[in-house]
């Protein structure tokens, strides 16, 4: 059973700008999907609508049969989805280990040791205490990758959404990020859904949906059926 | 919870910004709580300085009034009228005065009674002014001051000025100090003895001493005679004697003041009015010879709010409208306290723009400060928190900087204030010296203690100069403290509305896709 269902959903800009149309995807738990496509395609802005950021000028999308819409937007976005972005967003005053604890307190669930989780994530991700204790400025690439994962899991979300987070990685570093995401879904039953344009990324993953650039406003090019591959 | 600790640790992180917060905070904190203590110290210092004081008022005619009166009548007579207006309200009597008296505003009442005497016998007045003419024995002072005069008695004037007081409290000359006994006692105010004080140069001049009797003479009527017996003799201020005022008349000498009880000079009036001698004139006026008396009351108060009371009481109790309850002490005090006022004046008008500037600073620089947080706002709520929390944590972090730094604006001016208000004090009442001793220079007399009123007292010596009020205990109180903290939360809140106003409009994903 599917966890996120996209019902025909399309978007368009105020200004009247098309970006995705009759969209109609499937997302259950326990598999990873990438979705991929050209630049331009509209994956970032179907991540955002996948996040609840924004919601579609046309269909619904249904988070576990509920119209997302319908929904507080803050406790879908606190609770349920956890969001990698691709630029990481973390807040660079505060040290890795406070980036997931402010996740954790968002979200509201009460837990007793916050810092605790918040290590233990961390460490998960394959960041050590020394790490976790320094302030995102003083981390790597490959480091606040990790931390956004880490933040992404902080409060136990049923789907993991990532914008292109092998993007800026050595092959080394994105194997271990990939190989976090397979865990995840394999073993924790997370479904993680990967927005990318890498061919590695599209190798490591269940099912990709693939998204092409609208050409015109009347000219559909995708009518977004699935188009499923097994890499 | 979520709120606090993220505020605390925003606070922690972002020191300098948090510093350049307060340190503008501080400056406005430090400034407003001067300008609060100033004002604050000058109305206690105005409130208590009444407070300390006992007020005397006097009932006296009020000039001006009858003089616009006369003026606004039929116009052709003015100085006529003026004139039968002056007859019509002249001072009240000492029944009336009594009768007013009955007040539960009115804690005392004292009064003088003031009449002019002849030499008799071989005293003579006292003069400064051609003393080897005095010195051959002539009877009466030069100048028009002389014995009678012809055509009527009513115009007449001694040499000496004879004043009874009904009780030591009247004696306001010996209670102040203007005067002391050197020699002798006071004499009974309670009694018809026809005892005297006389002044030291009086003495010398005609050699008396304690025990001496001198004659005194209706200066209507030579032939009427009163013997006093000398009980002290006292001397004054030297201030008093050397003021250099030109004097018309030995009379208004104060060497030439004799001090009676009032009991003894109004049995001497009784006396003269028996022996009066009545005449008319060719226009049909009435003149007698007997002596007059001159009374003059003073109230007592409890406090200025009684004081206050006793005016309005005594317009309800039908008092003319040409009579005015006037107190030298009140006059006296708010002239005192003009430098005060001025500094409060200051200090409010300071205050003021400082809380208008630091608003305006405050709100432009909380703008800022939300517009180059607009990253961290994206985030926040990208990640599920509510933009009202964000904004309840930003203005959380701007009132406990605003807190913290308006404490220790505080506490700096605290100790800042009472050298500061003194000093400022000192300038104002140093403008206001100068601007008095200008006023002395062109008009030859005091600022402050304008011209004498028709109580005898104050024909006796000149106006005295202000004393300033040059010191106040400028400090912050836990009034202060609790204003300033409003102050600040006050500023806080407005300066806030502007950074949550930015808050709530902001997109977290436009946000984010810009940076990105």
């Amino acid at each position: 059973m599917s966890i996120l269902s996209l019902q025909s959903i399309g978007f368009s800009y105020a200004k009247g700008q098309k970006i995705l149309h009759e969209l109609s995807y499937e997302f259950g738990k326990g598999k990873v999907y990438a979705i991929i496509g050209r630049s331009g395609a509209g994956k970032t802005t179907l991540l955002s609508l996948l996040s609840g950021l924004v919601s579609p000028t046309e269909g619904s999308i249904l988070f576990d049969g509920k119209d997302v819409r319908k929904i507080d937007r803050y406790k879908y976005r606190s609770h349920y989805v956890g969001v990698i972005f691709q630029q990481f967003n973390l807040l660079p005053h505060l040290t890795a280990v406070e980036n997931v604890e402010l996740s954790i307190r968002a979200s509201g669930k009460k837990i007793s040791e916050k810092r605790k989780l918040a290590l233990e994530l961390l460490e998960k991700v394959g960041l050590d205490d020394e790490l976790a204790k320094r302030r995102i400025l003083k981390l790597s690439g490959g480091e606040q990758q990790r931390v956004a994962i880490a933040r992404a899991l902080s409060y136990d979300p049923d789907i993991i959404l990532a914008d292109e987070p092998t993007g800026n990685l050595d092959l080394t570093t994105q194997d271990e990020i990939m190989g976090i995401f397979t865990r995840l879904a394999h073993e924790e039953n997370k479904c993680v859904i990967i927005v990318s344009h890498s061919p590695e990324v599209a190798r490591s993953v269940d099912d990709i949906y693939e998204l092409a650039p609208l050409k015109s406003k009347k000219e559909i090019f995708r009518t977004g059926e699935v188009n499923a591959h097994r890499s | 919870m979520m709120i606090l600790i993220n505020a605390y640790k925003s606070i922690a992180r972002s020191k300098g910004r948090n510093i350049l917060l307060g340190t503008i905070v501080l400056t406005i904190a430090l400034s407003s709580g001067i300008a609060l203590a100033i004002r604050s110290a000058a109305d206690t210092a105005k409130e208590l300085g009444l407070a300390t004081q006992t007020i005397t008022g006097s009932i006296s005619v009020d000039r001006q009034k009858l003089m616009e009166s006369a003026q606004s009548g039929s116009g052709s007579s003015g100085a006529n009228d003026m004139r039968s207006a002056m007859q019509q309200y002249s001072g009240l009597s000492l029944s009336e005065l009594q009768d007013y008296a009955v007040s539960d505003y009115v804690k005392d009442l004292y009064w003088t009674a003031s009449s002019s005497l002849s030499a008799g016998g071989e005293l003579e007045a006292y003069s400064t002014e051609d003393v080897s003419e005095s010195g051959s024995g002539q009877n009466g002072a030069p100048g028009f001051a002389g014995g009678g005069r012809g055509g009527g008695f009513g115009m007449t004037m001694g040499d000496f000025s004879v004043t009874g007081y009904s009780s030591e409290s009247a004696m306001t000359r010996f209670m102040s100090g203007q005067s002391q006994i050197t020699d002798g006692a006071m004499f009974d105010a309670a009694a018809s003895d026809y005892n005297c004080l006389i002044s030291n140069e009086l003495a010398v001049f005609n050699g008396l001493s304690v025990g001496s009797k001198i004659i005194l003479t209706n200066p209507n009527h030579e032939e009427e005679t009163y013997t006093f017996t000398v009980v002290g003799i006292y001397t004054n201020a030297s201030s008093d004697t050397e003021s250099g005022q030109l004097r018309f008349g030995t009379a208004n000498d104060p060497a030439n003041l004799i001090c009676v009880s009032f009991l003894t000079l109004n049995t001497l009036a009784e006396q003269s009015a028996a022996a009066a001698i009545t005449e008319t004139d060719e226009n049909g006026r009435e003149t007698t010879s007997a002596i007059s008396l001159q009374t003059a009351g003073t109230y007592v108060f409890g406090s200025k709010n009684d004081y206050d009371s006793f005016g309005e009481e005594l317009r309800s109790k039908g008092l003319s409208e040409y009579y005015s309850l006037s107190s030298s002490d009140v006059n006296s005090y708010e002239s005192s306290i003009v430098p005060l006022e001025n500094l409060s004046g200051f200090a409010t008008t300071l205050l003021i723009i400082i809380l208008a500037v630091g608003a305006v600073i405050l709100i432009v620089l909380n703008i800022f400060n939300i517009r180059e947080r607009k990253y961290e706002v994206g985030v926040l709520t990208a990640i599920g928190i509510k933009k009202a929390k964000v904004a309840a944590q930003f203005v959380m972090e701007l009132l406990v900087v605003t807190l913290i730094a308006t404490v220790i604006g505080t506490g700096i001016g605290a100790i800042a204030s009472v050298p500061i208000s003194n000093n400022l004090l000192e300038t104002q009442v140093k403008a206001q010296e100068s601007a008095q001793t200008t006023q002395e220079q062109n008009f030859g007399r005091p600022g402050g203690g304008g011209f004498g009123g028709m109580a005898p007292e104050n024909a006796e010596g000149s106006g005295q100069a202000v004393e300033y009020v040059d010191s106040i205990n400028a400090s912050v109180n836990i009034n202060i403290l609790l204003q300033l903290i409003g102050v600040g939360i006050l500023l806080t809140i407005l300066s806030s509305m502007a950074g949550v106003v930015f808050v709530l409009r902001y997109d977290p994903l436009r946000i984010l896709a810009n940076r990105a």
